[in-house]
């Protein structure tokens, strides 16, 4: 086969020597699953500093005139809390995370195209997460995750800070992108053409893109508000010939195609576990990839259905609504194959099928939502509200967020050769699911009888809810307490799992958990698509990988 | 048996998403709130029930096909792949779907848009933390409430004092935000007498929570007067000044004529004519602006009064034209602005 001849040399095509000393290994290693585990890990801090900031907005919630801290500091937590959730978290989890750990297995690759670049992308990760929390010794930023100008020009020092902060990991998620990209293209084992490829890698694949080209548009802007901010050259600044709708333009134009890297590797998540654990295929494989990368491309084209009420003119507003319309149809295919993957299979309830299925109950409701805010006549009602907050939720927590809770269920075998907790499990999940509803169902009918966003106090008549939603939301916190402690209890003392728990038939599952550095002795051909259960594996030259016979040629390649 | 059930439930959502009663819960305070009422039905109508069918299935499935104990351990599902057929039907389906939408937001939309242009014009200014409004016959800003006559068609210009604010009347179902350097336009028909909260929906510094206290004040025409003239003579005596977008005022009086000459021939000329109207360079030809009865309006509803043209000096405007650049941008003090009008104003 052709395809075969082009992907067996390169860099796939020898083994390096092993990295030593722990330094090597474990810290600044660039071993892509190593770099995968390291973003989970330091994400997953960032999310509990983020999630403290929540409980903080809820604590602040439960009274109508506020209390629990004072509105200044309150508009710091929840602009924190934002910018963290996005960039520090859900990002960072669903590309560098869970993107490095798996996909580079998936499509039997020794590793992705330039591990320095991956070890330097992850690198400043970190840095800049500390860079955005420190903000607050300074004076956080207050204009919630958008800054939009001219507020976020009068905010406090932490705001530059806030700036340089995610323009650094917006370098590392475009550096990311580009490394995603490279490595699919080039370094698939040989016979794995495009319409073999595993569903995770097409989320990753249709992703890459946006990381690219998109966040490139939120470094402009940035940079523009830092050196305004800095040097008071009026990019902004109406009063002096700048233009503040600008910089929503070039927000948006980044934070759409945004909202979109934040959930395609989630759907790629679920597209891996519906079919391992209904034992079935996932119900058309080449649409829902054809829809990841439909909806990357329409995601280009959305994005002033953020500025509905930002003065554009009418004209220009239809063909954002349409689109966005639009949008819903190759959603609406992933949803209906997802649901009809389930019909005849012989389901089997893990963790990380619930957290699955709940994504689907929960994204959906996030989707339909979202098409009504297209609707410009509703736009005009709730932009701004509480049922902005409510959509953004369903779709980033309900869909994301329980995306990666499916996705460390799942993987966690694959990464530490252990399994989570399966009772722990469920209650984190159950707890999670009910937690969740109750917070955020809520804020639609908030929003839309008149509940603005980003306010330290309310208006009296909306206590109830308010309160309702603030234990819920230590419901929520406390089935994520379960969670981590599941995680620090299951790495030491979990059941092993062995190189395939799930009897699943994705590569990444054929062999030893976790991988050699080297991950695959030989690299393997594939033959064919690896979802059907009754069909033996599509795979070649794989037989020595579970034994213990040292791996071909250990050393001097280079 | 089960798509019976989903049905059941799935009419039992539309009737209530037709039934609900919204405006006990948000009176409807202008004509086009029923407008978007019935987008919300609709939307509600349909979305829930393609929810109902969808989450319906996926339980359904989901508990159905579980593997049971009798199961061997290594039992797989039926292998299905794709079916063409369904794929096609549930792409088309929500293709027609969006098309029906489309169609009915646009319709909503366009009576939104379409309300009528020459209605009562009034203004209203964000500052932090509150909004004032200006009304053609009151000199200076109303500060408090914002009253409109019942049944009177309105036209309301909005921008911003300093950054960027959102009015929002939720009994009005509309909002459009505040731009300083930019003037906004929205406008409506009030239907219902009352008093209703206006609330800021754009971030807008520490007391943003506060900024929900004010009220929008329907009434009849004879309240409505009444307090008009109230206001008017509380104001008599305030200058008609401008709030300038750096919170300076523009002094109207005293303005040189003669230095307004010669500004306007280094600082316009480039894009406008001392021509009729309809003779346009970048934008309209400037003869006889202040008093050519064919063209009693300016861009976006402002009147042909020095205080509106003023404040497009001052704030610039953009248009189908293009766009004319602000005070700050084109270098113009509130003292060349006031030469400039005191100068348009001699062209008769
Ligand atoms: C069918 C899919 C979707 C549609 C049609 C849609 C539509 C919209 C629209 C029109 C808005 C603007 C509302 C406003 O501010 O007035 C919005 C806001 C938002 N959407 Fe979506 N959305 C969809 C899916 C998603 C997904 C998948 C995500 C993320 C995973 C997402 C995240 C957000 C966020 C974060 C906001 C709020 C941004 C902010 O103002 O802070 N949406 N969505
Ligand atoms: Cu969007």
């Amino acid at each position: 086969m052709a395809v075969a001849a082009v992907h067996s040399g390169g860099i796939a095509g020898h083994i390096h020597p092993e990295p030593q000393g722990f330094v090597r290994r474990y810290v600044f290693s660039l071993d892509h699953k190593i770099i995968g585990i390291q973003y989970i890990i330091t994400a997953f801090v960032f999310f509990m500093l983020s999630g403290l900031l929540a409980e903080a907005i809820r604590t602040q919630l439960l009274n109508p005139n506020g209390g629990f801290v004072a509105p200044g500091t309150y508009n710091e937590v929840y602009s924190v809390h934002g910018s963290a959730m996005v960039w520090l978290v859900i990002i960072p989890l669903l590309t560098g995370g869970f993107g490095n750990l798996v996909f580079p297995l998936q499509i039997g690759a020794r590793d992705v195209a330039f591990p320095w670049l991956n070890m330097l992308s992850f690198w400043i990760f970190p840095v800049a997460g500390l860079m955005l929390f420190s903000s607050f010794l300074m004076g956080a930023p207050t204009a919630g995750w958008m800054e939009y100008p001219p507020i976020s020009l009068q905010g406090a020092a932490g705001t530059s800070m806030w700036c340089a902060a995610i323009f650094l990991v917006g370098v590392s998620s475009t550096i990311t992108g580009i490394n995603f990209v490279v490595t699919i293209l080039k370094m698939r084992a040989p016979g794995m053409t495009f319409t073999r490829m595993p569903l995770f890698v097409w989320g990753q694949f249709a992703t890459a893109p946006l990381l690219m080209i998109a966040t490139t548009a939120l470094a402009a802007a940035l940079a523009a508000l830092f050196i305004e901010r800095q040097f008071g050259v009026p990019f902004f600044d109406p009063t002096k010939g700048g233009s503040p709708v600008m910089w929503q333009h070039m927000f948006w134009f980044y934070s759409h195609p945004a909202v979109y890297i934040m959930i395609l590797p989630a759907f790629g998540i679920i597209s891996e576990v519906l079919p391992t654990f209904a034992r079935k295929p996932v119900f058309g494989y080449k649409l829902i990839a054809f829809s990841s990368m439909a909806i990357a491309l329409l995601g280009f084209m959305v994005w002033a259905h953020h500025m509905f009420t930002s003065g554009l003119a009418p004209f220009l507003q239809l063909p954002f609504m349409i689109l966005t319309y639009i949008i819903g149809v190759p959603t609406g295919i992933k949803i209906f194959s997802w649901t009809a993957t389930l019909f005849g299979g012989k389901i089997h309830y893990s963790t990380a099928m619930l957290f699955a299925i709940g994504f689907i109950g929960l994204f959906t409701i996030g989707g339909i939502t979202g098409i009504f805010l297209a609707a410009i006549p509703f736009d005009l009602h709730v932009h701004g509200t509480y049922f902005i907050v409510a959509h953004l939720h369903y779709v980033l927590v309900g869909g994301s967020l329980m995306g990666v809770f499916a996705g460390m269920y799942y993987w966690f075998p694959k990464m530490s050769g252990r399994l989570l907790n399966e009772t722990l499990g469920k209650i984190h999940f159950w707890l999670f699911f009910i937690g969740f509803n109750c917070t955020f169902l809520p804020m639609h009918w908030l929003g839309m009888l008149g509940m603005p966003r980003e306010v330290a106090t309310y208006d009296p008549q909306f206590t109830f809810w308010n309160r309702f939603e603030s234990v819920a939301s230590y419901l929520m916190t406390f089935a994520i307490l379960i969670f981590f402690v599941n995680v620090l209890w299951s790495i030491r003392n979990g059941r092993r799992s062995g190189p395939n728990p799930w009897g699943a038939r994705t590569l990444e599952w054929q062999i030893p958990s976790p991988p050699h550095y080297y991950n695959f002795k030989h690299i393997p051909t594939v033959y064919g698509l690896p979802y059907d259960f009754s069909q033996p594996l599509p795979y070649k030259g794989l037989e020595e990988e579970l034994t213990d016979s040292p791996p071909p040629v250990a050393a001097g390649a280079h | 048996m089960v798509t019976a059930v989903l049905a059941a439930l799935a009419v039992a959502a539309i009737v209530f998403s037709y039934t609900f009663p919204l405006e006990r819960y948000l009176p409807a305070a202008i004509v086009t709130a029923r407008q978007v009422d019935d987008l919300i039905r609709f939307m509600s109508a349909t979305g829930s029930a393609l929810y109902i069918f969808v989450a319906g299935y996926l339980v359904y499935f989901a508990i159905a096909f579980r593997a049971k104990a009798s199961d061997a351990p290594d039992a797989i599902g039926v292998q299905i792949h794709d079916n063409r057929k369904l794929e096609f039907w549930w792409t088309v389906i929500p293709l027609i779907f969006v098309i029906i939408l489309s169609v009915v937001s646009v319709r909503i939309w366009y009576e939104i848009l379409l309300e009528p242009e020459n209605g009562l014009v009034v203004e209203a200014i964000g500052h932090q933390f509150y909004f004032s409004f200006r009304y053609p016959q009151i000199n200076g800003e109303v500060t408090d409430e914002m009253h409109l006559p019942l049944g009177v068609p309105v036209t309301l210009n909005l921008t911003s004092a300093d950054v960027i604010h959102g009015f929002w009347v939720p009994a009005m179902r509309l909002k459009n935000d505040t731009v300083p350097g930019l003037v906004t336009t929205i406008r409506f028909t009030p239907r219902l007498a009352g008093r209703y909260p206006i609330i800021c929906t754009q971030f807008c510094g520490v007391e943003h929570s506060e900024m929900d206290k004010q009220v929008l004040v329907i009434e009849d025409k004879p309240s409505f007067d009444r307090w008009y003239k109230g206001w008017q003579q509380k104001n008599a005596r305030v200058s008609n000044a401008l709030p300038g977008v750096a919170g300076q005022a523009i002094p109207l009086q005293g303005g040189d004529v003669a230095a307004g000459k010669a500004l306007f021939s280094q600082k316009c000329t480039a894009c406008h004519k001392l021509a009729p109207f309809s003779q346009t360079l970048v934008g309209p030809g400037l003869e006889a602006v202040l008093h050519d009865p064919a063209h009693p309006d300016l861009v976006n509803g402002k009147a042909a009064n020095p205080a509106d043209v003023a404040s497009i000096l001052e704030n610039g405007y953009t248009g189908s034209m293009g766009a004319m650049p602000s005070a700050s941008s084109n270098g113009l003090s509130p003292q060349d602005i006031a030469n400039l009008v005191a100068f348009l104003n001699t062209l008769k």
